[in-house]
């Protein structure tokens, strides 16, 4: 059999695989062109999922018709002016994605430069079938119709028109997220799903397109380094979710979903999250072009750092600095609506607010359903830097915490802040304390370790292994003596004396898929911090104690200086504030 | 089967076997103890967990109809703990039920077919000594507390038998869980040569144990590769060995630490234990600096501040600190009888040897800790 050289058509097709693989990719190459050619407003309209039918069009700078003709053809671009890969600075760049699509949909292309006439090509499946005048505003339409029809082999791993549909979703949020400046919508066979105007800033595009309470429940990231630079919105602990699925990540305005990403944001809210709970971040980080090399994949979801230790760094540091300054923070969904109303003129009687709590939890839920669709939009100061619009007693004044009241069923702290109602429950509240504390001794000091009387040998594969010893050092900080052992093994000399008689085998086999999966040894630091968590809840004031008036007090006042004290270490809320609005609303009086 | 028995009688028999039977069961018959009552006016109780199996033999005042049956241990001997003093306890089984009639008292138990009773099949059991109950009750007492509860290393889950020729035939004993280790070495009995060596599992240590209490005389010891018997007077106890290596464990002990300190282990103790005091964590580690005839032991804690106390001891070798798990120490030093107690020390990672003297039947490793 002698080698030929494929026809173009053939390896368009090919290309095609790479590029497109199924509507949501060629949605996102679309919207790329789209965002490059400096539009300010992007409409999208997708039928079946895209399958049938995606149109995009634009405001952007449009092209000639001899452009057009170019724009078809492989490895056309406008977008890499010199020869210089290394410095991109648009989202795409390798003149793959319309001829890649053209050859496996009927494309149609419409544009009109500004003062130009429109000119409009269609090409199915490869071939040019029409090439006229076209009348339209100027920017650029993009029409792709019949996605993969005349390829039946993509055309068979193709989803339902509805998880198509997901996807696109996807992808047009986070290209909108990459870009508040620029105004997005999407239609889906003919229903209005999502719409973003233009000029947004960072937080507010976020939240627009995650959840609308992200905006009061989220602290700014914000850390430069040379010329790194790290932005966006993080999610405080409370505001969490069961699936890591609202995490975002842009790297010079690309969307990218990356490893680096996960493991970063975990190690950043290991201490403040239960294991299976998710924080909500959208981060933005800007670098040098040639800092990165988004060449590696077609679909450039994945990129390479020529740096990725300083990125992760950079993220972990900036999310834990972000989340040192949310401090004794603490939000839930129902005292973050009860927050947007403090600001109502308050009315000083505390009296009525304890018979209403005494009536159990219920009325509780009632009274914030009842306002939950009233929520103002504006945004609102800060939780616990209350301006004193009134203060109802002198002392209350100077602690956002407020003063202790009473307490009620023996485990609830009720104390009165100059703005509202503060209840605290005492056990996670102090629980948290005395976490931090031994947190901060465990910091101080070195940690103990109990060498073994057998050193343990554990078998591993040889990548797993190098990896560990790389990381030998830090890992003997932690209490734990490793030793090369063979290619295949590793030697166990010490663990930390914390652990007593844990099962070391799964300790090391952990810690080595971590290392592979994620870069950092999580689950050492986070058993010695379950140890610590397991003895600060039996150091801690339990439920069902009476506290003196002074000792709540006390409790309040620790509270407000120790960092991340708004959280218990399962990442539920230590307190909620009921503004005095909100204890009108619940009576009508408002 | 119909028998009538001395109440005191059936609670210390019941009390033997019912320790063996576990709270929670998923085989339902596992919660029972089968009776037996014999012709010749003998009764035997029998309970097990499937690795651990105990037969007690007592008289009955009367048997008048032999048979046997399986009822609840836990309850029954709940129901006998509680019946008066000195009354006869009569027991009939029949239809399903058992009857326990006492003074004013009357009970009706479920019982399960004793057919479905299981039996540990014992084998053959080739090798056969015996033991005086003190030197097994010293073997248990000074081993114990080093055995692993750690499941994955199941093979340090008991206490390790073998037989060995240090210039005279010796029966030694050891368990370790990876931190410490302790070693009794005895005379070997008559009958041991060619023993197997073995693992002794926890349970049955600690079964083996609370009846020694009750046992003077001697112990007959009858073991295979895989099963061990004891016999002590009225209770046979038969149990599974573990299946499994254990370490060589003579490669950890030292044999060059030049660095000695004699010490009053009352004394020591007692002042690891005051020092300890202000630890709040589980691992309580303890800092031992020792300088010529000056040992300060000292401990850290980042909440609550330091504590420091010089205990007396003879010590002649360079200055240097080493740190110990205050509770493995303690452990350790509560087993020792004599007035002092060598501990050779080499430096602050390596294993130490604690022993009475060079004659003394039981041996100590200790790992330090990192401090």
């Amino acid at each position: 059999m002698s080698i030929r050289r494929l026809p173009e058509h053939l390896v368009n097709r090919i290309a095609a695989g790479e590029v497109v693989e199924r509507p949501a990719s060629a949605l996102k190459e679309l919207v790329e062109n789209a965002v490059d050619a400096g539009a300010m407003r992007i409409d999208v309209r997708l039928s079946a999922g895209g399958i049938d039918l995606i149109d995009v069009s634009d405001d952007g700078c449009g092209m000639t018709p001899a452009d057009m003709a170019l724009a078809l053809e492989r490895h056309a671009t406008s977008k890499l002016p010199g020869d210089d890969i290394e410095h991109v600075a648009t989202m795409g760049f390798r003149g793959e994605a319309l001829p890649s699509i053209a050859s496996v949909a009927r494309l149609s292309l419409e544009s009109r430069v500004r003062g130009a006439d429109g000119w409009r090509r269609v090409v199915d499946n490869g071939r040019v079938v029409e090439e006229a005048p076209a009348a339209l505003p100027p920017g650029t339409r993009v029409r792709v119709e019949g996605l993969f029809e005349k390829v039946p082999a993509r055309r068979k791993f193709l989803r339902t028109p509805r998880s198509e549909y997901a996807a696109a979703l996807d992808v047009m949020k986070r290209l909108a997220m990459a870009r508040p400046d620029i105004g997005f919508s999407l239609e889906h066979d003919g229903r209005r799903t999502l719409s973003v105007p233009p000029g947004q800033t960072r937080p507010e595009r976020v939240a627009a397109l995650t959840d609308r309470d992200l905006a009061e429940n989220s602290v700014a990231v914000d850390l430069v380094r040379g010329d790194y630079q790290l932005g966006g919105v993080a999610g405080i602990p409370t505001f969490n979710r069961g699936a890591a699925d609202h995490q975002y990540l842009f790297v010079n305005g690309r969307p990218v979903k990356d490893r680096l990403l996960i493991g970063a944001v975990r190690g950043a809210y290991a201490d403040f999250l239960a294991r299976d709970r998710h924080p909500v971040v959208a981060l933005f980080l800007d670098l040098p072009p040639t800092e990165v090399d988004v060449n590696v994949h077609p679909a450039k979801t994945e990129v390479r750092f020529r740096d990725a230790t300083l990125v992760r760094g950079m993220i972990v540091s900036g999310l834990r600095r972000a989340l040192e300054e949310a401090g004794h923070r603490s939000a839930q969904p129902a005292a973050a609506d009860a927050l947007g109303l403090w600001q109502a003129e308050p009315v000083a009687s505390p009296g009525p607010a304890m018979p209403l709590w005494s009536q159990g939890g219920e009325p509780r839920a009632q009274g914030y359903a009842q306002f939950h669709d009233r929520r103002p939009t504006f945004s609102p100061p800060p939780m616990a830097r209350a301006e004193p619009a009134y203060a109802p007693l002198p002392e209350s004044v100077s602690h956002p915490m407020g003063v202790a009241r009473g307490q009620v069923n023996k485990t609830y702290i009720v104390a009165e802040a100059e703005d509202g109602l503060v209840i605290v429950d005492q056990h996670a509240a102090h629980e948290r304390l005395v976490l931090e504390r031994m947190r901060r001794a465990l910091e101080g000091g070195t940690i103990a370790s109990q060498a073994l009387l057998l050193p343990e040998v554990v078998e591993l594969e040889e990548p797993a292994c190098d990896r560990l010893e790389e990381r030998a050092a830090e890992l003997a900080e932690f209490g734990l003596d490793l030793e090369r052992f063979g290619p295949n093994a590793v030697l166990v000399r010490a663990t930390p004396a914390l652990l007593g008689h844990g099962d070391v085998k799964s300790l090391v086999t952990d810690l080595a898929d971590e290392l592979a999966a994620f870069d950092q040894a999580l689950s050492l630091k986070e058993k010695l911090e379950a140890v610590a968590a397991t003895m600060a809840c039996h150091g801690s004031v339990r439920a069902g104690r009476v506290l003196s008036v002074a000792e709540m007090n006390a409790l309040l006042r620790e509270m407000e200086v120790t960092p991340h004290s708004g959280q218990c270490n399962h990442g539920r809320p230590t307190w909620i504030k009921l503004a005095h609005g909100d204890i009108e609303k619940l009576f009508g009086r408002r | 089967m119909k028998a009538t028995i001395e109440r005191a009688n059936l609670l210390r028999s019941l009390g033997h076997v019912q320790s063996v039977v576990e709270r929670r069961n998923t085989i339902p018959i596992l919660s029972n103890v089968l009776i037996e009552a014999m012709a010749d006016g003998s009764m035997r109780l029998m309970a097990t967990d499937l690795d651990l199996q105990i037969n007690e033999t007592m008289e009955a005042a009367s048997v008048e109809v032999a048979g046997s049956t399986t009822v609840s241990a836990h309850t029954l001997f709940d129901i006998v703990r509680k019946l008066p003093e000195g009354t006869q306890v009569s027991l009939t089984a029949s239809d399903g039920k058992m009857q326990v009639v006492a003074a004013r008292s009357r009970y009706s138990l479920n019982t399960l077919p004793r057919d479905d009773f299981p039996i540990i099949a014992e084998g053959d059991l080739p090798t056969k000594f015996e033991l005086p109950a003190v030197t097994l009750r010293q073997i248990i007492d000074k081993t114990r507390f080093a055995i692993s509860t750690e499941e994955t290393r199941y093979y340090l889950n008991g206490i390790f038998l073998h037989v060995a020729d240090d210039g005279q035939p010796v029966l030694k004993a050891a368990a370790t869980d990876g931190h410490r280790l302790a070693r009794v070495t005895v005379p070997r009995p008559e009958g041991a040569e060619g023993m197997p060596d073995i693992i002794v599992p926890r349970k049955c240590v600690a079964e083996l144990r609370k009846l020694l209490d009750e046992v003077e005389g001697t112990v007959e010891v009858t073991l295979s590769a895989t099963k061990i018997r004891f016999g002590l007077g009225t209770a046979v106890l038969t149990s599974k060995l573990i299946d499994g290596t254990f370490p060589d464990y003579n490669r950890v002990i030292p044999t060059g630490n030049d660095k000695i300190l004699k010490i009053d282990p009352k004394a020591f103790m007692a002042g690891v234990d005051r020092v300890s005091t202000i630890a709040l964590e589980k691992t309580r580690a303890v800092k031992m600096a020792l300088e010529p005839d000056r040992i300060t032991l000292s401990v850290t804690s980042p909440e609550n501040g330091t504590a420091a106390e010089e205990v007396p001891g003879e010590y002649g070798s360079d200055a240097f600190e080493i740190g110990f798990n205050a509770r493995y120490l303690m452990d350790i030093l509560s087993q020792i009888e004599s007035e002092t107690v060598e501990v050779h020390l080499a430096d602050a990672a390596a294993p130490t040897l604690i022993r009475e003297n060079d004659k003394s039947p039981a041996l100590y490793v200790l790992m330090p800790m990192r401090v």
